[in-house]
């Protein structure tokens, strides 16, 4: 049809424009292949961008979210003589566990007071709002609303209230990424509770995460507390993680605590690593000390933020330093949560 | 009015547009965030390859390459291969838009799901050549057979919603040359 007419500008535009359009293609797969060899720019520039796009578009998005769990929590209300007879039940059974519970806890508080334990002061934690998730059904991955102007680094666990949820993967300035249990590429050191198997956590895309590298998986029972480990320094240890659970392929599975059908607000637990041990002779005598990085704020690891007019406190921490001295950086102040 | 200020083909690009920016939107909402459910259809993918076949014209190379590398950040994917797929897929569509002109409905959808196919199995090939993790074979070829069975839907809501259809014997566009 086009060849019938003596004219058309499309003769002598198309040729070029096949040659652009070839180059736009090989400028996307260069593109793919440098994501592949410097993964971590690619990776930085992407957080970038969802830090810049996807806070402001957070007007719209929470009243959406919000009115469509209002709409669905409406429709429960169809279930409403079975939830109450369920809930009525969970009561009865509460009740004991409650009455245990508070024993156990008058029995713990006695044995902590008799050991003098003191719990790890270091872990405290910031809360943040989801706003939004991968958007893909491959990827199981949830964006906060906290970033690295809150603190936040790389690494740290993120729960609910109740369980593991992730961990920090990807932080922006206004934005981090937590990487959910259930993703097929996390991978989390755990400790199965009264028999004390250490396994991985893998995720698989499904709601049932597997165990993996059991060592005697005969020794572990369904209904089994899951809990992390510190191993590897991924994870402070003891954070709740699930029960253990048959599935249906006869793989051992973890049920999670954390309640994912909807993450709304989740905690990231501020975790410092403890400092590995490298040379001996600094057991024995203390380091100098070091100068503070510029701009650092917040509580400092103990052996980093001694003062120097003190060269013969011992090593181990600043609780046993001189508390009459001034601390610069408020390591024994309150601490902002 | 707005056709007159702007010009159709701008019309129906700003359109397209906002129609991306919204399916984008709700993907992105935290609805559900339990994990193991069946993917549902790609429906930009639908929805760039039914405006392609219908009006090559407003949907510029360039553009389908912005929309989709977006889409390939927001959403995770290793940036460029899927839009370089994408890409060619659309292409190949537009160097045959005189001949989709005159195929019935039914012949054009075998012909469009043929090409999610290619482009679905290509991109696999290439993750798989990278060692890049990827979904498991069920779960994407669901997906490529929901966006195949979407592929009618999308096409109902553009030509009825956003009153996008192929051009008729001897319309002419705004210089008043033949289409």
């Amino acid at each position: 049809m086009a060849k019938a007419r003596s004219y058309d500008p499309d003769d002598y535009s198309r040729p070029l424009r096949r040659v652009l359009v070839g180059l736009l293609v090989v400028l996307m797969l260069a593109l793919f292949l440098l994501s592949r060899i410097d993964s971590p720019r690619v990776e930085r520039f992407r957080t970038a961008l969802i830090d810049k796009v996807v806070p402001d578009l957070s007007w719209a998005m929470l009243p959406v979210t919000k009115a469509t769990g209002m709409v669905e929590n409406f429709q429960s209300y169809a279930r409403l003589y079975d939830q109450n007879q369920q809930l009525r039940d969970e009561l009865q059974q509460m009740k004991a566990w409650k009455e245990a519970a508070l024993q156990l806890e008058q029995k713990n508080a006695r044995l902590l007071d008799l050991n003098n334990v003191r719990l790890d002061p270091m872990l405290t934690h910031i809360t943040g709002v989801v706003l939004a998730d991968s958007g893909s059904p491959f990827r199981q991955s949830v964006l906060l609303n906290v970033g690295t102007r809150d603190g936040i680094h790389d690494g740290w666990a993120t729960m609910d209230g109740i369980g593991l949820v992730g961990r920090i993967s990807g932080v922006g300035e206004r934005t981090a990424r937590v990487l959910l249990l259930t993703d097929s590429s996390s991978r989390i050191p755990v400790v199965v509770q009264p028999s004390g198997q250490k396994a991985i956590l893998s995720g698989d895309n499904t709601m049932l995460p597997p165990l993996d590298f059991l060592e005697h998986p005969d020794q572990v029972q369904p209904g089994d507390r899951v809990v992390t480990t510190g191993d590897g320094s991924v994870f402070p240890a003891g954070l709740l993680v699930g029960q253990v659970a048959l599935g249906a392929d006869k793989r051992l599975r973890v049920v999670l605590a954390a309640d994912y059908q909807r993450l709304e607000f989740l905690r990231v637990l501020r975790s410092y690593e403890t400092q590995p041990i490298t040379d001996p002779g600094a057991l024995l005598v203390p380091e100098p000390p070091k100068p503070l990085p510029p701009g650092f704020q917040g509580p400092l690891l103990p052996a980093g933020g001694l003062p120097p007019t003190n060269p013969d406190a011992p090593a181990t921490g600043a609780d046993t330093a001189t508390p009459d001295q001034a601390v610069p950086d408020g390591t024994t102040g309150g601490r902002s949560d | 009015m707005i056709r007159n200020w702007i010009g159709s083909v701008w019309l129906h690009r700003l359109i397209f547009l906002a129609v991306v920016a919204f399916i984008t939107f709700l993907r992105l909402l935290p609805l559900d965030t339990s994990a193991g459910h069946l993917p549902g259809p790609d429906i930009l993918l639908c929805l760039i390859l039914a405006w392609m076949v219908r009006r090559p014209e407003y949907l510029p190379a360039p553009m389908i390459a912005v929309v989709v590398l977006a889409e390939d950040i927001l959403l995770m994917r290793p940036p460029g291969l899927w839009t370089a797929g994408v890409l060619m897929g659309a292409e190949f569509l537009r160097a045959r838009s005189a001949l989709t002109r005159e195929l019935s409905f039914g012949v054009e959808w075998l012909l469009v799901s043929g090409v999610m196919v290619a482009m679905f199995l290509a991109n696999r090939v290439i993750l798989v050549l990278a060692f890049l993790p990827q979904p498991n074979l069920g779960y994407a070829l669901v997906q490529m057979v929901w966006s195949a069975l979407a592929y009618p839907a999308v096409v109902a809501f553009s030509r009825y919603g956003l009153d996008l259809h192929k051009p008729a014997m001897g319309e002419i566009d705004a210089y008043g040359r033949k289409m």
